[in-house]
Parts: C-alpha cells; sequence; structure tokens
C-alpha cells in the first residue's frame, strides 16, 4: 500500500514535469547555483575559498566560462547568463565565510 | 578574426559553413548557436597533454528536443558537417564538452534535462541526456523518494546519459552503470529515432524493465562509438536499503595488494559485498586527505617512495586503502560484517567505520559515493601537482592478486620514468579490475606536457604488449586505443558506421571510428 501511494505521488510528479518542462539550463537563483554547483568544491577544501574576497564580478565570470587550470569550464547551457551574473554579484559581495 | 583563423570543419568552406549555420539557427534560435572565439571558449578547455587548437570546435549547438536534433543532422548531411554530442560534458581527463576533431561542431543536449519518469514501485527512471546526477538526487530527496543510483566521482556536475554512453562506473551496487541502463531513445544521423528494446513496440508499458527486446540487442552499439545520438534513457535506481554500512580497510605495504584482491574477489563474486570494491594508493588518498604534495617532495621527478611512506605515518593513510559497502538490514549486515572483520583481520588490514571516519574528508566523499549522493570531493587529486594536467589511464585486468601487483609495478616505473607519480586505484567490477591511473601533469609546463604524451603512449603500448587493454580513453588517444584491439573489429565498426552513418557526420573519430 505505501509503495502504491509512492508511485501516485511519483506519476503526479512525473506528469507535471513533463508539462511545465522544467525550463532547461535555469535555476532558481544565484545562491542555488553556488549552493547546487560551486560550494561542492569551493566550501569543502577542494577549490579556494571565494567568499568574502571582494573579488570583481567580471572575474568571476570569466574564471567560470574558461575554467582555470584544473577548474572546470561552464557554459552557458549549464550555467546561463542570469545565473552566471547573479552568482558573481553574490560572491563578489559575500562577508568571508565564518570558520566554526 | 579574419576568415582564415576561423576554425571549420575538414574539407568544409566558410561560405558552406555559414549557410549551415543560418539552417540551424532557424531550428534552435540563434540564441543557441555559438560561433565566436569567446563564447566558445567553455567546449574547449581540456585537461590532456595535447594543445587546445587539436579539439577546438567550430561551433556549439544547443538543441532542446528530439525533432530539432533531427532536423540539425539532415543539415549535417547535406553540408558533410560533422557534430559531436556531449551530455553534461564532463567528460573531465577523458575529454570534456570538446569535440574529438578540431573543427566537429559540439551538440550541446544539455538543455534537454528532463526527468521524464521515476517508478518508484519498479525502481526505474527514464531521463534526458542533460540531466545531471545532482538534479536526479534533489528530485529523488524532494519527493522523498527512498530510491539511490550509482553515480561516478563528478557526480554533482556529471550526468547518467553522457557517463553511460562512456560506459563509466560508480560504486553503489549499481555501479556497472550501461549494465543497469534500461532501453535508449537513439536519433540516427539519418534522422530516424529508433527505441532500443521493448521500447521499439508502440504502448509498450516495459521499455524500462526488460533490455533485450526481440533480435538483436543494440544498446551496447551506442557506447563507446558514434553510431547515433541518444535522446533519452532508461534506468534502474536500487531501493535504498534498511542498513547501509559503507567500511574502509587500510593496509601497510604495496604488496598487500596481493592479498587484499584474493581474500576479496570471492566475497565480491558471491555479492557478500555487492558493490565496486575499490583499492586506492596513498598518493590517491594523499591529495583528498588533503595533504601537500610539496610538503613532501620539491625535487625534480617523481615522488621517492619514503617520502609517500612518510605520508602515510603522518596522516593515518593505508598503503592501500579498500572502500567496500555492505547493503541490506541490519541482520544481514551484521552476519556479513563478520566476514568483513575476519578478512580484515586475517589479510592484517585496519577497518575503518563511518563513524570512525569522521573528520576524514577522504573517507567522507567515498563513503558518500558509495550511496550515490553526489559530490565533487574526489577533485582534490589536482591539487596534488597543480597546473590542471590530467590524463586517465585505464587498463583492464583480471581480479587476481598477481594481476594487479605486476600492472602497478609496470605503472610505477613507467610513469616514474618521465617524472610522474603513481596516483592509482584498482577497481573491483566483479571479476574484472578496472586500474585507473590519474596521470597528473602541469599543464602550463611545456615539458610536462610533452612528457605526459609520451609517458601515457609509452604506458599504452608496453600494456598492450602485455595483453591489457583499456576500459576507455581520452579523446586524443582514441585512435591508438582503439589499433591496440586488431584490426578485424575496427573492420566490423567500420562497416557499422557505413551502414549507419555514411556521410560520417556523428563524431567521426571517437573512438577511432570514422569512414
Ligand atoms: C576527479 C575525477 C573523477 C572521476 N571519476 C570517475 C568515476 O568514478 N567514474 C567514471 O565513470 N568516470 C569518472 N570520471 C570521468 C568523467 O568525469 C565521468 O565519467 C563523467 O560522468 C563523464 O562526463 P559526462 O557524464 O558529462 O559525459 P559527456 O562528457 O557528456 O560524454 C561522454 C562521452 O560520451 C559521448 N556522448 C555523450 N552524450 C552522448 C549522447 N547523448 N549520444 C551519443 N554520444 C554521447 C560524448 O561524445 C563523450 O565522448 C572522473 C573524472 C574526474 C575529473
Amino acid at each position: 500500500m505505501g509503495a502504491n501511494r509512492l508511485a501516485c505521488l511519483v506519476v503526479g510528479a512525473g506528469a507535471m514535469l513533463g508539462a511545465a518542462g522544467v525550463a532547461a539550463g535555469q535555476w532558481r537563483d544565484g545562491a542555488q547555483v553556488y549552493e547546487k554547483v560551486c560550494a561542492h568544491c569551493h566550501e569543502a577544501n577542494v577549490g579556494p575559498v571565494l567568499k568574502g574576497r571582494q573579488l570583481p564580478q567580471v572575474y568571476i565570470e570569466r574564471v567560470v566560462r574558461h575554467g582555470n587550470r584544473a577548474m572546470p569550464s561552464f557554459r552557458p547551457s549549464e550555467i546561463d547568463d542570469t545565473a552566471l551574473a547573479e552568482v558573481a554579484q553574490l560572491i563578489g559581495a559575500s562577508a568571508p565565510a565564518v570558520k566554526e | 578574426m579574419s576568415s582564415n583563423d576561423r576554425t571549420l570543419p575538414k574539407g568544409v568552406t566558410a561560405a558552406d559553413f555559414d549557410k549551415a549555420m543560418r539552417e540551424i539557427r532557424a531550428i534552435v534560435g540563434a540564441e543557441h548557436v555559438l560561433v565566436d572565439e569567446e563564447p566558445l571558449a567553455p567546449y574547449n578547455k581540456i585537461m590532456m597533454p595535447v594543445a587546445d587548437a587539436q579539439h577546438a570546435p567550430s561551433a556549439a549547438v544547443m538543441p532542446d528536443g528530439v525533432e530539432e536534433i533531427q532536423r540539425i543532422v539532415k543539415v549535417a548531411n547535406t553540408y558533410r558537417i560533422p557534430v559531436y554530442p556531449v551530455s553534461t560534458g564532463k567528460n573531465i581527463g577523458y575529454g570534456s564538452a570538446a569535440p574529438v576533431q578540431r573543427g566537429q561542431i559540439v551538440l550541446d543536449l544539455r538543455r534537454m534535462n528532463r526527468i521524464l519518469d521515476v517508478d518508484a514501485e519498479l525502481c526505474t527512471a527514464l531521463v534526458e541526456p542533460g540531466v545531471t546526477y545532482q538534479q536526479l538526487y534533489d528530485y529523488l530527496q524532494e519527493n522523498k523518494l527512498p530510491l539511490w543510483f550509482s553515480c561516478p566521482a563528478p557526480s554533482a556536475i556529471a550526468g547518467p546519459v553522457g557517463n553511460m554512453v562512456d560506459r563509466g562506473v560508480g560504486y553503489t551496487p549499481y555501479g556497472e552503470h550501461f549494465m543497469f541502463s534500461c532501453g535508449m531513445e537513439v536519433v540516427l544521423a539519418d534522422g530516424e529515432v529508433l527505441r532500443t528494446g521493448m521500447g521499439a513496440m508502440e504502448n509498450s508499458n516495459t521499455w524500462q524493465v526488460f533490455k533485450w527486446g526481440y533480435g538483436p540487442t543494440l544498446d551496447g552499439i551506442f557506447t563507446q562509438s558514434n553510431y547515433g545520438i541518444v535522446t533519452k534513457m532508461g534506468m534502474w535506481l536500487m531501493p535504498a536499503p534498511p542498513d547501509f554500512r559503507p567500511f574502509c580497510i587500510q593496509y601497510p605495504n604495496e604488496t598487500d595488494i596481493t592479498k587484499i584482491v584474493d581474500a576479496l574477489r570471492p566475497l565480491r563474486i558471491a555479492m557478500v559485498i555487492p558493490n565496486a570494491v575499490v583499492i586506492a594508493h596513498t598518493l590517491w588518498e594523499a591529495p583528498c586527505t588533503p595533504v601537500k604534495r610539496a610538503d613532501y617532495f620539491t625535487g625534480p621527478g617523481a615522488i621517492p617512495d619514503d617520502a609517500v611512506l612518510k605520508i602515510q605515518a603522518d596522516h593515518g593513510i593505508g598503503a592501500w586503502n579498500v572502500y567496500a559497502g555492505l547493503y541490506g538490514t541490519k541482520e544481514t549486515n551484521d552476519a556479513n560484517w563478520k566476514i568483513i572483520e575476519a578478512v580484515a583481520a586475517g589479510t592484517g588490514g585496519t577497518i575503518i567505520t563511518e563513524e570512525a571516519s569522521r573528520g576524514s574528508q577522504a573517507l567522507q566523499y567515498r563513503f558518500d559515493l558509495m550511496k550515490g549522493k553526489p559530490n565533487l570531493g574526489e577533485f582534490g587529486l589536482y591539487n596534488w601537482r597543480g597546473g590542471g594536467g590530467s590524463v586517465w589511464f585505464a587498463p583492464v585486468s583480471q581480479a587476481k592478486g598477481t594481476e594487479t601487483l605486476k600492472q602497478m609495478k609496470m605503472a610505477k616505473e613507467i610513469l616514474g620514468k618521465y617524472g610522474f607519480d603513481y596516483v592509482g586505484e584498482f577497481i573491483v567490477g566483479w571479476r574484472d579490475m578496472h586500474h585507473v591511473i590519474d596521470l597528473l601533469y602541469d599543464r602550463s609546463d611545456e615539458t610536462q606536457t610533452k612528457n605526459a604524451y609520451a609517458c601515457y603512449d609509452e604506458l599504452l603500448h608496453t600494456f598492450a604488449n602485455e595483453g591489457y587493454g583499456m576500459y576507455r580513453a581520452s579523446t586524443a588517444f582514441a585512435e591508438k586505443v582503439a589499433a591496440t584491439y586488431g584490426p578485424v573489429k575496427r573492420d566490423v565498426e567500420k562497416r557499422l558506421k557505413k551502414a549507419l552513418d555514411p556521410n560520417n557526420i556523428i563524431a567521426p573519430g571517437r573512438c577511432g571510428i570514422s569512414l
């Protein structure tokens, strides 16, 4: 019974996704891009910390599009221009990450 | 830019190319076609030891939908312009989103990122090529579905379709990804749409549950090939187990690998251990711990063994670090845990449980991968040398202890000759092992880049002479790797190419296949 309920929920969600077509390559906002992409390295002791360094927005945007040494490049199909501008702005204006 | 420095597909005039691009713009919309150098930069970022120019695209096209792709291949046939499909385009160290040959148009499918269906009862999914593992993970979480999938290490930014068509691997019991795919939709070079397996039959509802259909099973020919553009893929998901117990067993000596493999193989074949067992060398663990190479060695050449021993001692890293998990109920895992403890004790290994691992970055990302939780922890590898050079060397071996030691020694010797470190791991598939070595070098250093190329070349040919073939290879070495598999196989591949893609328009050169 539990499984059936789940199936209904999924079919419903699936149908909805299909119809809405999930605006491709689009993000809710820059914060979501940061959380789902950037943070995996830049808040995980893998890539350098970016927050609180007042990095210029154009610099961030350029590094994201071109990649930098081991950092992969990200295409507009992955992070659209609007979302990229938002995340770059957010990083540039951020306070330093608080160390616990 | 003068028309002279334009990157054009081989044998295509600038006038024809421009005409083709106009037609493609009309299909996908001008904003989804890139032809200028600056916007194309993300498609030319590579880590392989060859010049960027060798893999420069002439354009990138971002279609959204099967029908658009059908129309694009028609244009490609008219003007004989090759298209190189990528799904999420993160085949990093094997090629990324850059085309296999200079001048090809990248067909970037990342916009096609719909999760079309998830069936919680049958534990199946149907996805488009642009779906990332992170997206699928979030979808399952948000909908509170107790389902897991298997993913490769760059899971947060890569996706199931691209990984499967390159026959990638992951770390849950469903880790052999092609084996756990079920049903594909493929746009062929002539624009026809093929659904494999049960999908060929109209009204069938068994596309994602029965792989074979009727007649020849075709799915395999669309993996590591260029016979079609995969636009949908079915995949099996696993029910989240009531009890999951990942573990690491550390061993003190390099030569221990012999007994490790021989002790674990029977458990893997009998499926007491249901997931791929990873046996990672110290130098794979160190950069992900993270340990800095420069703190231990700054001289020229490969890092010496005594520095490696010091790293092991200083940071509590094994010479080999074995990762696997138990997936079951508390009762079955309690029973199987006793077997694991006995094996570790009998082979001189030290077990680290999940509780004991807290605070270790290297162990945490592994344990997360073993339950299909996306992360990018393994990118720590790239801090070892720095400089962004990486090419994967990945020969297959038997899951036998003596074989691994032999392969490791061969690899270490050749890497050392060119001044590179042995950063390697063995992944016990079932009866096979993928021996995965990350040839790390500084791509901004011309000599190191040249050496990396020569080193890979020597590795490839020395291993082939011993009968060890690659499970997968970077686009820079596609032709050479294909050649190691002999002429008959290549001839058959060519005949298939001729039949399915007579104008040679889909990714010519991929896996060495071209007309
Ligand atoms: C640190 C690190 C760790 C890694 N660990 C792993 C690992 O654990 N396991 C593993 O398997 N890999 C690993 N990789 C390699 C690679 O990053 C992954 O396999 C990744 O999933 C591949 O990228 P992708 O999914 O974006 O595929 P893509 O780049 O989209 O495609 C891969 C190849 O398939 C072809 N292709 C893609 N889509 C289609 C399509 N729709 N139709 C026809 N052909 C297509 C492309 O032409 C390309 O050659 C690792 C890489 C790095 C950098």
